[in-house]
């Protein structure tokens, strides 16, 4: 009754390219209470149709969306979808979270979540149109843009249709390419690398059903109340004028831990015209939301030259800024449009370009090896080796395969320099300096990660939530402030709230799924179903061959930060070590990171991991 | 009096459109409001809404032929949904695309009785209302 009442699509489409065809499946009450929507959803799925075994561009790897609970109702900044599948770049759980209208249009067209599964013959393209699917030639958008791919999608399908697509990165397999929707992106773990593989060019949906709620009059009091503490609330104004790279200078000046030159310093000197302080004034025409969202911290942004793009967001400032050691803006956002185009992840775009300049740098790689010359700070070189790698020309061919799998590639002492978790590049965020972050980049199921615990403004500002006080240049109890932050997150990305919206809403979800499907939950019930999505992410990950020892650090966070505010701090073995076995404990995980029996059990998920 | 859109501000994030299928319909669909957001491009976000009367010539009413579209002592035009068979003929002669036909029913602003839910809930103040 609550899926039949309430806001779901209440049907899961499957597609299966290998025969063109879709079929679909009822969702029930017990299903949509244990998992609500969106990232439980997506667990619950992986594990379920995704053998972790698999290598990740086998035709049985799986492409899976996921509209959040909440998506599609007017509860504001609640219009999130979700991407899953098995990563290319980490060998485990990929999910990326956007704001790009799929997940909207796929409850218009009555579904919840999508799963693709096996191998288009040719390029090919997908159409789901309310009960409609049909599988497209796309040949003649092979090498396009994502924005030209879904520019002509819409002109042969209609102008209503959503489209997500990949560019000529994710047609190249670059293990971080990304998918776009709506110039948003699900840019991480490489989803777009694996859409490639399908030969799946794009996705264009089109739903025109009612979504309703249990009880909209109450729906609609709490929009009201919502949208006026939106509205008022400071970050209304921060977002609204800056976007979210509004705390750059904070992060510099007053935190030191903004990474600097391929995770060298955590103050980057040259950072006055990446401030978007400076560069909204002059290069944002007006804001841009996700759907559903009244608090934009997008910004269409207009390049003196040629070029429009929404951002540039905090991540990319960073990654493709003060991470090359690039402070020309105009660089920066040209790179940012280049990666949205050929749709590549930006966060490990810059990583992998910051290490190939500090390779050179530092004499292990040559102007020959490289092709150009690659000096921290040469915006023009930052830009050529972006479309290096999405073309996969010369030295992009390794670069393509990410930090880790290049470092391998180059050898000698190239792996000290590698950064990164697992296979991940991280963001923004120089840990060494916000050690419970540092346990975070370990713990998240997608490799280095700052959304799954999102633990960073609380540890950089002391407090959130039920905690205060908090030492982020300690490593003592952050065991359990990051697994009780990670389930907190994994209730935002099940109902499909924003993440930004955190300190305005907590875990206060009580009357707004009340109203959305008629049946309230607790913080404590909402946290055990955050529980319970975060460890199938992990058990999805064991099975997929993750052991304790993979959860380590780069070498270069074992170097103190130099200067700056954070000056002297780092993260040593020791440190590593004890975060880890806090954080086990608190799990109720055994100390080699394995959930241990009782733990399975209070959480009902047996069926995936058998004794 | 009518709602005139500023493109300039739009941010493109809908809120308008579920306000007013959610206000008239209790429920959230885009093919139900009477505003309707085109997304371009990256920096073109188009609001198309009716400018009852002021910004065209009332071509709505003109083209029905089932006495579907009426406007009141206001000038506020209106769909009388009894009438409507969904021909798409209002659709196809509004020169300002604001009003569409979905499920055989046109859908178009009404104004919310002179105190419009969009413009309340728009907070890129992209939607203005005009006496007159």
């Amino acid at each position: 009754m609550y899926v039949e009442r309430g806001c779901y699509g209440g049907k899961i489409l499957f597609i299966d390219l290998n025969k063109g065809e879709g079929k679909r499946q009822a969702i029930g009450d017990s299903f949509a209470l244990k998992y609500l929507g969106g990232d439980g959803f997506g667990a619950y799925f992986v594990n379920k149709y995704i053998d972790a075994s698999i290598e990740p561009f086998s035709p049985d790897n799986a492409i899976i969306f996921s509209a959040g609970l909440l998506t599609g109702t007017i509860f504001p900044t609640g219009g999130k979808a979700a991407a899953f599948s098995k990563s290319p770049l980490t060998n485990g759980w990929a999910e990326g979270v956007s704001g790009g209208r799929i997940g909207f249009a796929l409850k218009q067209a009555g579904y919840d979540s999508v799963i693709i599964r096996g191998k288009a013959k040719k390029l090919s393209y997908l159409v789901i149109k309310n009960d409609e699917v049909v599988i497209k030639d796309a040949t003649h958008l092979s090498g396009m843009t994502t924005r030209q791919t879904a520019e002509e999608i819409k002109k042969d399908e209609g102008n209503e249709f959503v489209v997500a697509s990949i560019g000529i990165a994710g047609e190249k397999l670059v293990r971080f390419a990304s998918i776009d929707c709506d110039e948003r992106q699900f840019g991480r773990a490489g989803i777009g690398a694996v859409m490639g593989s399908k030969l799946l060019k794009g996705i264009a949906v089109y739903g025109d059903k009612d979504i309703k709620v249990a009880k909209p009059e109450k729906m609609y009091k709490l929009f009201e109340d919502y949208y006026e503490k939106i509205v008022t609330h400071p970050s209304f104004q921060d977002d609204g004028k800056y976007g979210t790279g509004e705390f750059l200078e904070w992060m510099n000046a007053e935190r030191g831990t903004f990474p600097t030159k391929n995770w060298s310093e955590g103050v980057f000197d040259n950072r006055d015209k990446i401030n978007p302080y400076y560069w909204a004034p002059r290069y944002v025409l007006k804001n841009k939301a996700c759907i559903q969202c009244p608090k934009p911290c997008g910004k269409a942004f207009v390049l003196k030259g040629d070029g429009m793009l929404d951002g540039v967001e905090y991540e990319t400032l960073f990654s493709l800024g003060s991470n090359c050691g690039v402070g020309d803006i105009e660089a920066v956002a040209k790179g940012n449009e280049l990666c949205d185009l050929y749709g590549m992840d930006t966060i490990s775009t810059g990583g992998v370009i910051g290490y190939t300049m500090d390779l050179y740098e530092n004499g292990l790689l040559s102007k020959n090896e490289i092709g150009i010359e690659a000096r921290f700070g040469d915006g023009d070189a930052m830009i050529e080796l972006i479309k290096k790698i999405a073309k996969r020309e010369g030295i992009g061919n390794i670069l393509a395969e990410g930090v880790k799998r290049a470092s391998e590639k180059f050898g000698k002492d190239a792996e000290k320099y590698a950064v990164h978790v697992r296979g991940m590049e991280p963001p923004a965020y120089d840990v060494r300096g916000i050690k419970g972050m540092a346990l975070a980049f370990m713990t998240s199921p997608r490799g280095a990660c700052h959304l799954r615990s999102a633990a960073y403004a609380l540890e950089l500002t002391g407090k959130f939530w039920k905690y205060e006080g908090v030492d982020r240049f300690s490593s003592k109890n952050k065991g359990k402030e990051i697994a009780d932050m990670e389930n907190f997150m994994a209730v935002y990305d099940a109902l499909g709230v924003c993440k930004f919206s955190r300190g305005i809403f907590l875990l206060d979800f009580y009357d707004a799924l009340d109203a959305a499907i008629g049946r309230g939950f607790t913080e404590n019930e909402l946290l055990l179903i955050g529980e319970r999505i975060h460890n199938l992410k992990h058990i999805f990950n064991i099975k997929a061959g993750w052991k304790r020892e993979h959860s380590k650090l780069p070498d270069k966070f074992r170097i103190p930060i130099p200067k700056g505010v954070a000056k002297g701090s780092y993260i040593s073995k020791e440190e590593e070590k004890e975060m880890l076995d806090d954080y086990f404990n608190a799990r109720g995980w055994g100390k080699d990171g394995i959930p241990k029996r009782n733990k399975i059990e209070e959480l009902e998920i047996e069926e995936f991991m058998q004794k | 009096m009518y709602i005139k859109a500023i493109p300039e501000n739009c941010s493109g994030c809908m809120v308008c459109e579920e306000v007013c299928s959610m206000k008239h319909f209790n429920v959230v669909n885009r093919y139900k409001s009477g505003i309707r957001i085109e997304r371009k491009s990256v920096v073109e976000d188009l609001p198309h809404i009716c400018s009852h009367g002021n910004e065209c010539n009332y071509e709505c009413i003109a083209a029905c032929k089932f006495d579907a579209i009426k406007k009141d002592e206001k000038g506020i035009v209106y769909v009388v949904y009894e009438n409507c068979v969904g021909c798409h003929l209002c659709e196809l002669a509004c020169p300002l695309n604001a009003i569409h036909v979905h499920n055989k029913l046109a859908y178009k602003c009404d104004l919310c009785g002179g105190e419009p839910e969009c413009i309340k809930y728009c907070s890129q103040n992209a939607l203005q209302l005009v006496e007159g």
